[in-house]
């Protein structure tokens, strides 16, 4: 009865924790708006025109008809930055989802059964952190043949890291718990308590890290799509409105290519990172008075 | 034993828990005389450390609030403000602590912690303070005061830390020395030894001391009068062979009766903390101890508990000590 | 102390061994060998197998790697495709750059972030604490690519404080204090850039540190012997709140060499970043394996320093 009744409460105290903090809020409202606008825009527009060069209107500054300017092909800024938001933000939740996924399973299995299974990963991850991912990434993606599926395989194999470091940690301690204990001793198989008893009390942090893989994830695509490592060039990104400005002559006289998809970067993870980082305080508290 | 040495009076200590300030000391009033060795006595939880880091204002003030008065030298001491004070603390009040291990900076050798309060309270050149510093280490009892001075915290076994926090205490000849539990960390066999040389260091110093501890034991072995402590309160104070030949209070008679024998009612004692209380001679909220000793009828306690004096300088808090018998115990 | 040193310098030898087979098996799937740039199509197959055999590229994949490392060990890295010289002067001519950029950056990491710890840790809960947690959010939530096109933009372009390409002015001759000047001149900019988003991690130490270190019984006893509340903080409190800020150097040098493949990129900074990344782009793989090589022993190593500088720092450790 006691857990079927922390099942459920978590969630609810995370929830709390957020109303009580009137600028976790509205962040985490600003940026639901955002993303729902930016879906729905995206639909409206074709994504042919949005694409389509029109060499008369290259390179005009923002006015009433081009509220961001064109680019040096005469497309649209704006709506590349509708369209390239909209790819960006379901390229960032999926790999999140997915790296979050492989962390969250090798994280459980290695804070559950602790002792040498969970020395083993450790080690394996050690290392991992160890090699310098992001120029093994780099590497990957020009190895491998040019797909968005490899690009987002390539992510998700080196981004679950942090994500099983942690779900182990908390793991370790809830495996600690009484109530896990008493499971063990009335003969519930492993799995059975990981799935129905460790997972909704870990339920929380889970939340939190996922969104705090969001935006470390929106922020790695950008990284690479600037260095040019990221989506092809026929699939508009944040990132690849971000790389205009590796040229000098766009950074310094054409700003409205690069400077709004910059700053929506920057504020998108302004809110997320500061959703996560209340929910974090919840979540830290909440275990702290278990 | 005439000259008051400090004064408390209607001292109470409140804490800050979640925006509310709760008294752990809660309107206690003594005297300590020169010379003496004053013991405060209670379980832990009672107030009693709350009381020793309240007579130098040692609590932090960003969730602490102190009231009443502490008297010492002519001066209150809780009005004094920080630099005023700091020229008392360590110069003229000394403090021992619990855990010589945490008590120590593990980063500063032994010498420079104790020339610290030298180099504030003293005239001393360098020079000076490393022999004053030795001789102190030589006078704990330590076999090679040159290397222990030359030493870290983790380097000393659990004993010789807490001569090393004696030491420090004593380095400006203070003239009350606050030994908060100073052997409840420490091994049984070293904890014999450390009163031996609490006692001897007294005896030679003449400062008084106030020892906090929760063993009678202890109490029985050094006091000359006694103060037993309760829910922030001091419920009964006695000289030392008054209270242990004639304890009045149920809360002493409890914990007297816990040492030999455990007696299972005693187990399920427990603290409370936290209620906004009276002071003495202030209106009062019935009898703190009340709640633990279920068994006896409610109209043995005052209704508002004052301070009854049986015996010339002994005193107990509350009528209820006229007629508490333990559970299942005849009246008679 | 030295058991424990030398306990954590044989765990960096597996460590070692694998990234070595990761980079040798990375090569294997990499297109094209030492060949690739020789072969014209006028060459017959059987040619090719003869100067394969004869460089020893049809022997076991074992032998092949003891080859490549011992070769390694000897300091031979093979030959750039692209460059046509040795892979070793080619990072040789990049890595000073780099190391001026690192240091410096580190350099100001620590002015920033020890100063700003401190404060926070001291006046908790005061606008001072506040503002320097607002900091952190921001430099934690901002991209460094984004930071730095900013600042790039603002302070490079708009406002000409600072030089927005390369790590010299080539118009300066070599040698003169001038010359010198300019690569400071060139070297604030991404410095600072990488430093500022860098600070987390020693100022959240930091001020945790002061928080706990405050409330420690030692604290107290330095309180009850009469030490002045500045006193406290600088001899007792800073002291040992900065123990695991020790920890950090190790990290942040090897932080400031990864993330400054961003920096150097959008700085224009001719360093070992913006050599790895023209040679990923020029497909130079020779190039790329010695510099995951060299990054991979640079976090090794740095990782290891991280924890040996703890363990010199802590006199608990140190003298036993």
């Amino acid at each position: 009865m006691e857990t079927a009744n922390k099942s459920h409460s978590p969630m609810r105290i995370l929830w709390r924790e957020i109303c009580s903090d009137k600028l976790a809020l509205f962040s985490l409202f600003f940026f639901i708006t955002v993303v729902t606008i930016v879906f729905i825009w995206a639909g409206l527009l074709d994504p042919r025109a949005v694409l389509r060069q029109d060499l008369r209107n290259t390179n005009i500054a923002p006015n009433s008809e081009f509220w961001l300017g064109t680019d040096h092909a005469g497309r649209n800024v704006f709506n590349l930055l509708i369209v390239g938001a909209r790819n960006s933000f379901i390229i960032a939740f999926t790999l999140a989802i997915a790296s979050s996924l492989i962390g969250i399973t090798v994280g459980l299995i290695a804070g559950f059964y602790a002792g040498t299974v969970d020395n083993i990963i450790m080690r394996i991850i050690d290392f991992l952190t160890m090699i310098p991912g992001l120029m093994l990434i780099l590497t990957l993606i020009v190895i491998l043949p040019d797909s968005v599926f490899n690009f987002g395989l390539i992510l998700t194999i080196l981004g679950w890291l942090g994500m099983a470091r942690t779900i182990r940690m908390i793991t370790l301690q809830q495996g600690a718990m009484d109530y896990v204990k008493a499971s063990k001793t009335l003969g519930t198989r492993n799995p059975v308590i990981i799935v129905r008893e460790v997972v909704p009390n870990i339920l929380s942090f889970m939340v939190v890290n996922l969104t705090l893989a969001i935006a470390g994830t929106m922020g790695v695509e950008t990284g690479l799509t600037f260095l040019g490592f990221g989506l092809p060039p026929d699939m508009p990104s944040l990132g690849t409105l971000i790389a205009t400005a590796a040229s000098p002559l766009n950074m310094q006289l054409r700003p409205w290519l690069w400077l709004p998809a910059a700053l929506f970067v920057l504020v998108m993870m302004l809110c997320i990172n500061y959703v996560g980082q209340a929910l974090n305080r919840a979540a830290d508290a909440r275990r702290r008075r278990v | 034993m005439s000259d008051v040495l400090l004064e408390v009076r209607d001292l109470r200590t409140s804490f800050r828990i979640q925006g509310e300030y709760h008294a752990a000391v809660d309107g206690v009033s003594l005297d300590v005389y020169k010379n003496e060795v004053f013991a405060l006595v209670g379980e832990s939880g009672c107030g009693k450390s709350a009381m020793a880091l309240s007579i130098t204002k040692l609590h932090n003030l960003n969730y602490t609030r102190m009231e009443g008065s502490v008297f010492f030298g002519g001066k209150d001491l809780l009005a004094l403000n920080e630099n005023q004070i700091n020229k008392v603390r360590g110069r003229h009040i000394g403090m021992i602590f619990q855990d010589p291990l945490s008590a120590l900076n593990p980063l500063m050798r032994i010498g420079a912690q104790i020339e610290e309060a030298l180099f504030y309270h003293t005239d001393l050149d360098a020079v000076g303070r490393k022999a004053r510093a030795i001789e102190l280490l030589e006078g704990v009892g330590m076999v090679n005061p040159a290397l222990t001075y030359r030493q870290l915290p983790h380097q000393l076994s659990g004993g010789m830390r807490q001569r090393a926090m004696i030491a420090i205490a004593l380095s400006c000849k203070p003239d009350l020395v606050i030994a908060d539990e100073p052997t409840t960390a420490l091994d049984v066999t070293i904890q014999a030894q450390i009163l031996d040389l609490l006692r001897d260091l007294q005896k030679e110093t003449q400062a008084s001391v106030i020892l906090i501890t929760h063993d009678l034991g202890v109490v029985a072995e050094m006091a000359d009068r006694v103060a037993v402590m309760y829910a922030g309160q001091i419920v009964e104070l006695a000289t030392v062979d008054e209270l242990f030949k004639n304890p009045q209070h149920p809360y002493t008679r409890s914990l007297l009766a816990s040492i030999p024998n455990v007696n299972e009612e005693h187990n399920r004692l427990h603290v409370i903390q936290g209620i906004v209380p009276p002071l003495q001679r202030m209106p009062r909220t019935g009898c703190r101890f009340s709640h633990r000793t279920p068994w006896v009828p409610d109209n043995i306690h005052e209704e508002e508990p004052i301070y009854h004096e049986i015996t010339p300088g002994h005193y107990v808090l509350c009528t209820c000590y006229k007629e508490f018998t333990f559970d299942g115990e005849d009246a008679s | 102390m030295w058991k424990m040193i030398v306990r954590r310098f044989l765990i960096i030898i597996p460590q070692m061994f694998l990234l070595t087979i990761i980079v040798f098996g990375m090569s294997y799937i990499m297109p094209g060998d030492a060949l690739t740039g020789l072969i014209d199509p006028t060459i017959r197959p059987e040619e090719i197998e003869r100067l394969r055999e004869l460089m020893g590229l049809n022997r076991p994949f074992w032998v092949r790697y003891w080859d490549w490392f011992t070769s390694m060990l000897q300091g031979d890295f093979g030959n750039s495709f692209h460059h046509a010289r040795p892979v070793t002067h080619i990072i040789g001519d990049r890595l000073p750059n780099t190391i001026r950029l690192s240091l410096v950056a580190t350099v100001f990491t620590y002015m920033i972030a020890v100063p700003l710890g401190m404060l926070a840790g001291r006046f908790r809960e005061t606008i001072i604490d506040k503002t320097i947690i607002a900091y952190t959010f921001f430099a934690m939530a901002m991209p460094t690519i984004i930071f730095a096109l900013i600042n790039l933009f603002v302070f490079g372009f708009t406002l000409n404080w600072f030089p927005i390409v390369g790590s010299v002015d080539p118009r300066i001759d070599p040698g003169t204090a001038a010359y010198w000047l300019s690569r400071l001149r060139h070297l604030i900019l991404p410095a600072l850039t990488g430093a500022l988003l860098s600070t987390i991690f020693i100022i959240n130490v930091l001020r945790s540190q002061i928080i706990d270190n405050e409330n420690s019984d030692f604290v107290t006893t330095a309180r009850a012997k009469g030490v002045p509340r500045r006193v406290i903080y600088n001899r007792h409190i800073f002291r040992n709140a900065a123990l695991p800020v020790y920890a950090g150097i190790g990290f942040a040098i090897v932080g400031l060499l990864g993330g400054s493949i961003f920096i150097e990129q959008v700085f224009g900074f001719p360093g070992m970043g913006q050599l790895f990344v023209s040679s990923i782009t020029r497909r130079d793989f020779t190039v790329v394996n010695a510099l995951i090589m060299f990054y991979g022993t640079a976090t090794m190593v740095g990782t290891m320093l991280s924890d040996i500088f703890i363990t010199i720092a802590d006199p608990r450790i140190r003298i036993q």
